[in-house]
């Protein structure tokens, strides 16, 4: 069963309470857990007709950031806090209250189990102990201020498949490669198109890098957000996606879609990194699919939703999407008899 | 607070009927056939006896031709002109000098401007639609047939400029009915809180809603065409909760019975929609409907019997005007509860509008000719009597483009200039016009109880642009005459034609021959402070 | 208290004489014409006056600033967002974590979350919420600042009245006295924070500039009588105050202001232009609008209030402050408004659109109940469920804060016209 990106297709599309911000599921199993806009985290199955969402109760904003490591959940939220789940019984195990200054926009876990990382608002990247929940180290590399002056936001963070490199995104478009085991910071890179201030007519910014990802030989970085935008009220700019190779420093890719309008919210590298899987919106949602060798689109489609978060299987067939009142998810590959 | 809809029936119902107070009957007018200026002297004198108050003299000859070339040809007169008109002593020079300002093309460019502020206030319109009025002006078009344009032009590949009067107000259905009733018919339907009286019947709603059903099918396209639908009614809540669909009634009462609306199915409505979703494609105007609603009005409102509110806004307009206070104030509450102090007047020269075609120029003509238009405008003794007597002439202010097309004359070497009325006026006035209009940026637009504001003083005191046009030594400016002119009377004496249209007075050179004199050291800047002091002051800036 | 001067009408029929309002102590001073005495002949009486002054800064938060996001947040709720609720110094009130600095100010403050207002597009709403009252077809009612500068105001005052700062290019709105004149109209900065033509040019001297200038009076004056037109009156009067208003320049340069204030206010322009206000009303300006565009956020609504709240609570923390410890804050009202709020539903842009059925307002300073709070709106900000007030009430409460009476009348011709309408009354449980 070899994934084949020309035949995308909608499986399944069902509502959701709220906003999903975030998504984990392990590959070989049917059950996703999504963060949400009412501070819940649910559980779906997506074997299942009708989903109705198991809801765990702790945060109190919303869930944006979701990681599986080891036997629990790690969750992120705007409340500033980090909770550990226990899956089986649907509880907090474990919550750090004051995990980071400022509002949690990701969360992260290490292939490998040996750290979760979280970004957020105070601009600082933390890696912690999934087992004991301890603090290993602090990652700042991003500035606090935009250059207008007004508080930054950290919106995004991957890891290596190896789990030796982090990689984190922020408003401005400054980008920081880590290694994992140091802290030390490697490389930066820089897409500023992703980040709009206007200062005639709204005197105020948008936009900002809103999805980050390592390629799966970790050789190349990708970033997501939107292009200049005329009129800032709107998410009315071409979605746009930067791919760069992280240790030479140079960018080998970039698309701007003028149609599909609006942030590219996450990202993925299909099998082999032939391909590259993107989605977002603005008051809709959209995927798109690049085969990164012909630097050309494959798939421009709609999506039923503006899309926050996705996660694409290890083999690449199939492709789960979470966003604003919905969950759909899709395949990619013949359909089978 | 008072909603809208409550608002106009306290004022409905205070106007009692929506008739205007009905007219006097014709024998009790002066013959038809007297000339306007006579009438206007007979009925405004006869008031002023009648309450024993003496008016003001007539203004002096100088203050007459300034007036009377700032009303008709939006300018004050050149020195050519008005040192002939002091010194004439032709008995006819008043009809003459009104004659020949009105055969100028300066007229038509002022009147323009003048019916433009009327029509379009501060909405930016399109080019065509100053063009539309220029050339309807150049034409003296009949005011009736003008307001046929502009409500009924038809749409094609260009759009008409006559259009621009509903195409701005296309979007706001209030608005389109509210200014058509209050410019064309001199009421304003929405007026509010100006009566006491307690609400009175759905009648009254029927008259708001009943104008309101004339424009209630007007759209306009995608493509940005005026349209009217051939369907579409206006519905109302009633002070008893009922909901009724309004009937066409105008202003006096008078109902229009339409033909029924085509009846569609739904699959007609949607093939309509879609031929229309077409035609926006296309960019093509919508096609016009079997009845228009608008064309009704139109028709209704100029018949006999209808037509005397139509007549009475335009006479009341160009009255106050010319007057600066109309025979009714304010000049849209034309009604019952607000008569003229002059109804005959009113009466007779709304007729004569009528009975003539609807002429604009030979209104103004004849207002200008008037005893009661050239009275001085200065009262020294006790208080100044009521406006509506017209005793006393009104200070008025100069429009932006009054304002800046004098400067530009005030402060020009007049002999370096075309003669007014010669065959490079034209071109030249034209030019003169087109550049004033960036005045509308500093300067007011003149309304009721006007006032100057700080922005226009520092303006014309800090503004290197006044300076550069204004004050300049160039060969084609004044004070390159003025400078190094050994004879200082002389001097001020020309820059006191040019500027103020009259000599200055004894006390006023002793005034500037001082200033001059402590100035030796600098008299180019002392002759541009003397200069920029005229043309700044209030009797520059007002026609009065 | 200080008594207001009697109302000069405007009317040709309706000619009142001018009253110098010190009473006994002006006695022999009186102007029998349009004439006023000069009050700061004395010194003491000049500064007993300027302590007594009120003065009005208007923060308007252009494009419709979220409710939900500043002074009634919904936490917990659908439509609350993910911003989280704060504890002010004011027990029982909480309002938005974006505004921590005012949340230990809010006994300076208070909150008025019941405006329902029914305006919800950029025109109209702002139209209403600037004047207090939609224009009818015959009368053009003034705005905030026109009355404050007719009300406050001095005839022959050297700085301006009404000064108005909208820089951001979008719904850019200049202010209008309405039926009050241009008298009453603003100094209207928009791309510049100095106004325009305020500088004597190079070419001319200071000495010429004021020469010229009194001859023009003296021409003025000479063709004023027996004109009886308030309107050349005004002509001569806007002249009389040029050079006043020139001298004013200074008050617009920042750079007099001492570092440590600059920097307190911060490096934003809005600070900037906060900073300059502080600066006029000092000096006796009586009305000064600062507009902060462009608040807009039909999408991405948190990312932008994440930005433009924590200005303004930095900003607005500041400016109380500052005006504290001058002494000024009692004499000071300061209101943030905008044209309506925004919809507790969220778009999938992640925005909020215009919402002008339940949204807030803020006072504080003087004539104010520090820490009260008026109204109340539904759990899911939908409707106002407590106080429902619209535009007339919150003006009616800002004249009596700052000692106006707001059923008093001004008249256009001969058409009385009260300040609020009919039937309007201040909301008395935000007031002092």
């Amino acid at each position: 069963m070899t994934a084949d990106p020309n035949k995308l297709t909608k499986k399944l599309e069902t509502g959701t309470p709220g906003i999903l911000f975030c998504l984990d599921k392990r590959d070989d199993s049917s059950l996703i857990h999504c963060g949400c806009s009412d501070g819940k985290v649910y559980t779906f199955d997506l074997s299942e007709e009708k989903q109705a969402g198991k809801p765990m109760e702790g945060h109190t904003s919303y869930v944006t950031g979701v990681a599986l490591a080891g036997k629990h959940l790690v969750s992120g939220s705007f409340d500033c806090s980090l909770i550990w789940w226990d899956l089986e019984t649907g509880k907090p195990i474990r919550t750090i209250k004051d995990a980071h200054a400022r509002w949690i926009r990701g969360v992260k876990a290490s292939p490998d189990g040996s750290f979760v990382a979280s970004v957020a608002d105070d601009m600082v990247c933390r890696l912690w102990d999934p087992e004991s929940g301890k603090l290993l180290r602090a990652l700042q590399g991003h500035e606090l201020q935009t250059p207008h002056h007004y508080p930054s936001m950290l919106y995004a963070c991957a890891i290596s498949s190896d789990s030796k490199l982090i990689a984190t995104a922020d408003r401005v478009g400054h980008i920081v490669v880590w290694e994992a085991e140091s802290g030390r910071s490697l490389a930066t890179l820089e897409a500023p198109v992703m980040y709009t201030w206007d200062p005639t007519q709204r005197r105020h910014s948008i936009g900002g890098i809103r999805s980050i990802t390592f390629s799966r030989d970790n050789k190349l970085v990708a970033v997501g957000g939107i292009g200049k935008i005329g009129n800032i009220d709107h998410l009315d700019g071409p979605s746009r996606i930067e791919v760069f190779d992280w240790q030479a420093g140079e960018r080998t890719h970039e698309f701007s879609h003028d149609k599909l309008k609006g942030l590219v919210e996450t990202l993925a590298f299909g099998p082999d990194d032939a391909w590259l899987v993107a989605s977002g919106g603005d008051h809709g949602g959209f995927i798109q699919i690049y085969d990164l060798k012909e630097k050309k689109a494959i798939k421009e489609e709609k999506a039923p939703m503006h899309v926050h978060d996705m996660l694409l299987s290890a083999d690449g067939t199939s492709l789960c999407t979470v966003g604003h009142g919905r969950v759909a998810t899709w395949e990619l590959k013949e359909a089978t008899a | 607070m008072l909603r809208a809809f409550q608002r106009i029936l306290l004022c409905a119902a205070a106007c009692g009927i929506w008739g205007i107070a009905a007219a006097a009957p014709a024998e009790d007018l002066l013959p038809a056939d007297r000339p306007i200026p006579e009438v206007v002297d007979h009925y405004i004198d006869a008031e002023l006896q009648k309450r024993e108050i003496k008016p003001a003299a007539q203004a002096s000859d100088n203050e007459v031709i300034r007036r009377i070339t700032l009303d008709l040809a939006g300018r004050i007169p050149t020195v050519a002109e008005a040192q002939a008109y002091v010194q004439s002593s032709d008995p006819k020079k008043r009809e003459q000098l009104v004659d020949r300002l009105l055969g100028l093309p300066d007229f038509a460019l002022h009147h323009r401007n003048e019916l433009d502020q009327l029509l379009a206030g501060n909405d930016r319109m399109e080019g065509s639609w100053r063009d539309y009025l220029l050339t309807a002006c150049q034409e003296n078009r009949p005011w009736d047939v003008m307001f046929r344009e502009m409500m009924l032009s038809e749409e094609g590949q260009t759009s008409p400029g006559a259009l621009g009067f509903l195409k701005s107000r296309a979007k706001d259905m209030d608005r389109m009915t509210g200014d058509t009733s209050s410019i064309f018919f001199g009421v304003d339907i929405t007026c509010a809180k100006c009566h006491d009286h307690p609400l009175v019947s759905d009648w009254l709603q029927d008259h708001y809603f009943g104008m309101q059903s004339f424009f209630s099918r007007t759209y306009l396209t995608k493509a940005n065409f005026v349209a009217e639908s051939d369907e579409g009614d206006v519905k109302f809540k009633t002070t008893a909760g009922e909901t009724k669909s309004a009937q066409l009634m105008f202003l006096t009462g008078t109902v229009v019975t339409e033909p029924a609306p085509p009846q569609r199915t739904d699959e007609e409505k949607k093939q309509r929609k879609e031929e229309l979703a077409k035609l926006d494609e296309q960019k093509q105007p919508h096609p016009a409907p079997q009845y228009s609603r608008r064309a009704a009005l139109v028709d209704l409102a100029l018949q006999p019997g209808e037509r005397d509110f139509f007549a009475r806004a335009a006479v009341n307009r160009v009255w106050h005007r010319l007057f600066g206070w109309g025979l009714v104030n304010p000049v849209d509450q034309m009604h019952s509860g607000n008569p003229p102090m002059h109804p005959e007047l009113i009466d007779w020269l709304a007729r004569d509008f009528i009975e003539h075609g609807y002429d604009l120029k030979r209104l103004i003509r004849g207002l200008a000719l008037s005893q009661a238009y050239s009275r001085s405008s200065i009262w020294l003794e006790g208080e100044r009597p009521d406006r509506d007597l017209f005793a006393v002439a009104n200070v008025k202010p100069l429009t932006p483009r009054q304002l800046g097309v004098s400067l530009d004359l005030a402060s020009r070497n007049q002999a370096a200039m075309p003669v007014a009325g010669d065959d490079k006026w034209k071109d030249f006035i034209t030019g003169r016009e087109s550049r004033a209009g960036r005045f509308t940026a500093w300067v007011e637009v003149p309304n009721e109880d006007f006032q100057v504001s700080v922005t226009e003083a520092l303006y014309f005191s800090n503004n290197a642009e006044i300076v550069n046009e204004f004050l300049s030594s160039a060969n084609d400016r004044l004070m390159s005459q003025l400078t190094g002119q050994e004879d200082r009377e002389a001097a001020l004496q020309a820059a006191a034609w040019n500027t103020l249209s009259r000599p200055f007075d004894a006390e006023e050179l002793q005034l500037f021959k001082n200033y001059l004199a402590q100035r030796e050291d600098n008299l180019p800047a002392a002759w541009q402070q003397v200069l920029w002091a005229v043309l700044t002051s209030p009797e520059f800036r007002f026609n009065h | 208290m200080a008594n207001r001067r009697a109302n000069f009408c405007g009317s040709e029929d309706h000619l009142i004489h001018r009253r110098g309002f010190l009473g006994a102590a002006a006695a022999g001073a009186f102007a029998a014409n349009m004439g006023v005495l000069n009050v700061l002949q004395s010194p003491t009486l000049a500064s007993e006056l300027k302590r007594q002054q009120k003065h009005v800064i208007l923060l308007w938060l252009a494009g419709g600033a979220s409710q939900l996001e500043t002074w009634d947040p919904k936490p917990g709720h659908d439509n609350g967002g993910p911003f989280r609720a704060i504890e002010t110094n004011v027990p029982g009130v909480h309002i938005s974590e974006l505004l921590p600095k005012m949340a230990q100010r809010m006994h300076t403050t208070c909150l008025i979350r019941s405006l329902n207002t029914r305006n919800a597009d950029h025109g109209g709403g702002a139209e209403l919420m600037e004047r207090g009252r939609r224009d009818e077809p015959t009368v053009k009612y003034p705005d905030l600042g026109a009355i404050i500068a007719r009300e406050l105001g001095r005839p022959d005052s050297e700085v301006p009245d009404y000064v108005s700062m909208y820089t951001t290019s979008e719904g850019r709105r200049k202010g209008s006295a309405g039926f009050l004149g241009a008298r009453y109209a603003p100094m209207f900065l928009d791309k510049e924070l100095m106004p325009a033509n305020i500088r004597r040019l190079e070419q001319i001297s200071d000495l010429d500039h004021q020469q010229r200038g009194e001859l023009r009076q003296m021409l003025g004056e000479k063709f004023a009588r027996g004109r009886g037109s308030h309107s050349v009156d005004s002509h001569n009067g806007a002249y009389k105050r040029v050079r006043g208003l020139m001298a004013s320049e200074k008050l617009f340069d920042v750079s007099l202001e001492p570092q440590k204030y600059r920097d307190a206010y911060g490096p934003t322009q809005f600070g900037e232009q906060t900073l300059v206000a502080r600066r006029l009303i000092e000096a006796g300006v009586p009305f000064v609008k600062v507009a902060r565009g462009w608040w807009d956020s039909h999408g991405q609504n948190f990312e932008t209030h994440l930005e433009l709240v924590t200005e303004l609570d930095h900003v607005m923390s500041t400016l109380i402050d500052d005006l504290e410890a001058r002494g000024l804050l009692e004499h000071t009202l300061i209101i943030t408004l905008g044209e309506f709020g925004r919809t507790p539903r969220i778009n999938p842009s992640l925005g909020r659109d215009h919402f002008a059925s339940a949204w807030s307002a803020s006072l504080t300073g003087c004539g104010i109940k520090g820490g009260a709070v008026w109204g109340k709106s539904s759990p899911d900000g939908m409707t106002v469920v407590d106080g429902e007030v619209g535009a007339g009430e919150l003006f009616a409460t800002i004249f009596q804060a700052l000692g106006i009476d707001h059923k008093k009348d001004y008249f256009l011709g001969s058409r009385p016209i009260p300040l609020t309408n009919p039937g309007i009354e201040p909301i008395r449980d935000v007031l002092a």
